[in-house]
């Protein structure tokens, strides 16, 4: 849920973007990270864990924990976390760990 | 606590996983991360290597200061391997994570 | 690319360090991962105080927002969205955009890439509602979004308090405070008032947190029995630890300190570790209060400074004395233990490396152990 009247700091953003998770559009102020543009949807489940398929959603919202992984504009893993929310963005939920050791990573 | 809670988020490990590596002769993260896959998923440990090194300390009575920290590998951060491919600079990117490459472990 | 010193975070430490070497006539680099500058003071919107050299009381982001205007208007090379992921063979500094990699070769690092906060699991902890405080204040003030509507705060000490006060006041109900230790960490008097509705539950863990997709019921197991209550945030408060890969990275030896935040890289009264090209300041350097991150920031860059000829020794001498001084007097007041902490890991590395220790440490040092 959106915050409209924070109690102590002045109102930060002023435009609206439109981006879309998982084929369904909606919208989210330009300069809010793709995290929070969702759960100011009130979304909040972002993937899914890959060997036991359990909900995943911000954990550390600082880019560290990969916890916030989500696929934007066919980019597989990226950490809605720290990615600004862009106009028409395609967003979706991630469903699979990144397979750092398999061969399209060259290992 | 629920011997299936887990610890490692990333690999889902959980805590029976790391307490039968610690039976088995593990001591330090490492020795638990090459039986278990703990810590090796896209956060690098970032995440649960203060969680594991706690059920260690407790687990061997070991204080929290003797307990071993991960052995750190680079990148320091997720990076696709494109972008490490793409480096400016050209001749010697694989020193960037050479060290793995040289070990050979990965 | 090349320059005299780098600085690596953004934070206060890292835009200390950087705008008093830009002040000495140094081409300084900094690099942050960011989009923004600002590190963690762009969530902090409690105020602080003492400040080097004032009393008044500053809120969090707006001294953020200051140092981010000096430095905008200093001639420091500002690189964001760039983060550092390794280093050279020969030492230069690997960094990414996300593009493309490339190495900075830089005379002085000065590292400052602050702290990360602890994970505490319990049963459930990787459910969507469950996240750290610090996410939680972040969402609130940086995002200005809701993380959920009823909170379950894990863990008593003043942040989990300070967090608790801000959701608070931004509609989130605190349906309960949940600690381990047989009382409150947290002693700060307004904190603990502000809080005084809210139940607390001691000796007491999280025994389940569970939801279909996200969070929605948590079972507190307290001495008394288990309490279930509906609630769809669990933020977890679990301290601060300074964060060490880069220094790992370039080869830096480590220490365990537990009141510094546990492991973190040795370091001298210059704040340079045991790689001579590295210095490090903020709370990388030991989890302490806003006054000492900016002090070390800039005791860092004067020794940087000194080093490769930007100012002469006796000034940096000068400059140092006042503010170690400084620091030795707001640590001491704000946390005694972590100054003297701080002076044993200093003084350990001295004896390690067979320094001496120079006339200005020694006296605000000595304070440390007398008073
Ligand atoms: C989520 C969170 C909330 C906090 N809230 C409070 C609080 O309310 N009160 C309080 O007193 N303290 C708080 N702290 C502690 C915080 O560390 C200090 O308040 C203060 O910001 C420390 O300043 P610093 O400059 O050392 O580090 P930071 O402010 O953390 O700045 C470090 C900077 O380095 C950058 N960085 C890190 N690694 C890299 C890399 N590899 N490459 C490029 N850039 C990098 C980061 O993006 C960041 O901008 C919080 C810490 C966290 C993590
Ligand atoms: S929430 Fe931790 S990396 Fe995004
Ligand atoms: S939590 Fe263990 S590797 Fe990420």
């Amino acid at each position: 849920m959106q915050i409209t009247e924070h109690p102590v700091l002045d109102k930060k953003f002023n435009e609206e973007v439109i981006f879309y998770f998982n084929n369904q559009s909606l919208k989210a102020k330009k300069g809010q990270t793709v995290a929070a543009a969702l759960m100011a949807n009130s979304i909040r489940k972002l993937g899914a864990s890959r060997k036991l398929n359990k909900a995943r959603g911000v954990f550390c919202a600082n880019g560290r924990c990969t916890s916030c992984f989500v696929t934007i504009n066919g980019l597989e893993h990226v950490l809605s976390c720290t990615t600004l929310v862009e106009e028409g963005m395609r967003v979706s939920s991630n469903e699979s760990d990144p397979d750092v050791r398999g061969e399209s990573n060259g290992n | 606590m629920d011997k299936s809670t887990i610890v490692c988020r990333c690999e889902e490990i959980n805590i029976d996983e790391i307490e039968t590596a610690i039976k088995n002769g593990a001591e330090t993260f490492d020795d638990i991360k090459r039986l278990t896959r703990c810590g090796m998923g896209p956060c690098q440990s970032k995440t649960c290597f203060y969680p594991v090194n706690e059920i260690i300390a407790e687990y061997t009575g070991m204080p929290l200061n003797e307990v071993s920290l991960p052995r750190l590998r680079m990148p320091l951060k997720m990076v696709r391997m494109s972008t490490l491919a793409q480096d400016s600079e050209g001749s010697n990117v694989v020193s960037v994570f050479g060290e793995s490459v040289e070990d050979g472990e990965s | 690319m090349e320059t005299d010193i780098l600085v690596i975070g953004g934070g206060p430490a890292g835009m200390s360090a950087a705008i008093t070497a830009d002040r000495a006539g140094a081409r300084v680099i900094l690099v942050d991962e960011s989009f923004s500058l600002g590190g963690q003071l762009r969530q902090q919107t409690q105020h602080f105080a003492p400040l080097p050299g004032s009393e008044e009381k500053v809120r969090g982001t707006a001294l953020g927002n200051d140092l981010i205007k000096k430095l905008e208007a200093s001639k420091v090379k500002i690189l964001k969205k760039h983060i550092m992921i390794g280093s050279y063979r020969n030492e230069n500094i690997g960094v990414t955009d996300g593009e493309k990699t490339f190495a900075i070769q830089s005379q002085k690092n000065i590292i400052a890439p602050g702290a990360a906060e602890k994970a505490k699991i319990f049963p459930g902890w990787t459910i969507p509602g469950v996240m750290t405080a610090g996410a939680a204040q972040i969402l609130i003030n940086r995002e200005r979004v809701l993380p959920g509507k009823n909170a379950v705060m894990l863990g008593s000490n003043d942040y989990s308090l300070e967090v608790a006060r801000q959701l608070k006041a931004c509609g989130v109900t605190i349906k309960a405070i949940v600690e381990d230790k047989e009382q409150m960490i947290s002693s700060d008097m307004e904190l603990l008032h502000d809080m005084k509705n809210v139940p607390v539950y001691l000796n007491s863990t999280i025994e389940s947190a569970t939801g279909k997709e996200e969070l929605n019921k948590v079972v507190v197991k307290t001495p008394a029995g288990l309490y279930e209550m509906e609630a769809d945030l669990i933020c977890i408060a679990n301290g601060f630890d300074p964060i060490i890969e880069p220094f790992e990275i370039m080869g830096c030896n480590l220490a365990y300190h537990k009141e510094l935040g546990g492991w973190l890289p040795e370091y001298n009264v210059y704040f340079q570790t045991s790689n001579p090209s590295c210095y490090i300041a903020g709370n990388a350097a030991g989890i302490t209060t806003i006054g000492p991150v900016l002090l070390t920031g800039e005791i860092a860059a004067i020794g940087a400074l000194e080093e490769l000829g930007f100012m002469e020794q006796e000034e940096a001498e000068a400059q140092r004395k006042e503010l170690w001084k400084e620091l030795a007097e707001i640590e001491k007041r704000e946390n005694e233990k972590t100054f003297r902490a701080r002076s044993e890991l200093i003084e350990g590395f001295h004896q390690k490396i067979g320094m001496a220790f120079p006339e200005e440490f020694n006296m605000v040092n000595g304070g440390a152990h007398n008073g």
